[in-house]
């Protein structure tokens, strides 16, 4: 699986920075970097918004992008299985 | 009731909750404050029923603030209703055998538990009684009803002003809030799990309701510092409410 993330400004209030992330060219999640209004979470990868396979109500942060990377493969690979 | 001093702490929230919905006759009152319990406590995010339970008692929430929820797949948790001091959330158990969701407290909690054979021994011997718990579990649709369309159609801020707005009044029909000011016992997770968001959408509408003036909050107290203005944004009717003399 090709995957990749692409550098993106996104409008959700205080939390402007944010990744677009492709798996083979499609894209499948945005990320959003959590600003200083979110207390502890603060610094950690939001995922915004999921498409296709990743869409539902499921919606974590994570410590980093690698981690976020990760967990989006996973779940790609897993319900590429069914 | 001409005189209260006698009547033990659950008596009196549970009078104060049905008076808030209906009228209690002074016999009424009387009948309630005979029904028997027995008092139990809950640490935080214990569960006061669970789901597939047949409890021979019903809890009437004396102290603290309870959740109804049902967990899903993937550790996800719907909770469906808020309930405060007064309520008798599993008053359906009365009827319906099987507890087809759990109750669980989201601050200490308080319960009387009372014996089912005494809820109906009561209801059969007082029609009015009966009625008036008829009319609480078709309040409880009503608002079940208004959270479905909440969750199905109003955005992120329209729910969660909704959801102030809501446990305000509920606070103020039973004496718990000030004008204005209250305590909620409600985290940002749960309200997540209440309106069918993530945590950080919660956050950053809470923030907005903050910078536009609407709430105000100090810990766990929290002050509208614009009812009017809060109710259009969340599009707040009371009406599914059904409450007496509360003024919105």
């Amino acid at each position: 699986m090709n995957f990749r993330f692409l550098p993106v400004l996104v409008a959700a209030g205080d939390d402007g920075e944010g990744r677009l992330a492709f798996c083979d060219d499609k894209l499948v999640a945005v990320l959003v970097r959590l600003s200083a209004v979110h207390g502890q979470a603060a610094g950690r990868w939001f995922l915004e918004a999921a498409f296709g396979r990743l869409a539902g109500p499921t919606h974590p942060t994570f410590a980093s992008l690698d981690e976020a990377q990760a967990w989006i493969e996973a779940e790609v690979a897993a319900q590429s299985l069914l | 009731m001409a005189d209260r001093k006698d009547v033990s702490p659950p008596h009196i929230r549970l009078i104060a909750k049905l008076e808030a919905i209906g009228t209690v006759t002074e016999a009424e009152k009387a009948a309630l404050a005979r029904l028997p319990f027995r008092l139990r406590s809950f640490a935080e995010n214990a569960d006061l029923v669970r789901q597939g339970d047949a409890p021979p008692e019903c809890c009437l929430i004396v102290e603290g603030f309870v959740c109804r929820y049902k967990l899903l797949g993937e550790g996800q948790r719907q909770i469906m209703s808020f309930h405060l001091p007064g309520d008798i959330p599993d008053l359906q158990s009365l009827h319906l055998n099987v507890m087809d969701h759990s109750v669980s407290a989201l601050t200490p909690v308080t319960a009387a538990f009372i014996p089912h054979d005494s809820m109906h021994a009561l209801t059969r011997e007082h029609p009015g009684i009966t009625a008036l718990f008829w009319r609480d579990t078709l309040i409880d649709a009503a608002i079940f009803r208004e959270w479905l369309a909440g969750v199905g159609r109003r955005t992120a801020k329209t729910r969660i002003a909704h959801a102030i707005c809501e446990v305000y009044l509920k606070l103020r029909a039973v004496d718990l809030a000030s004008d204005g000011g209250f305590e909620l016992p409600i985290t940002q997770v749960e309200l997540a799990d209440a309106l069918g968001l993530s945590p950080v959408h919660v956050n950053r509408v809470v923030q907005e309701l903050r910078a536009e003036g609407l709430i105000a909050s100090k810990g766990r107290f929290v002050t509208i510092s614009d009812w009017e203005r809060l109710k259009a944004v969340g599009d707040f009717d009371p009406t599914y409410l059904h409450l007496r003399n509360v003024a919105a």
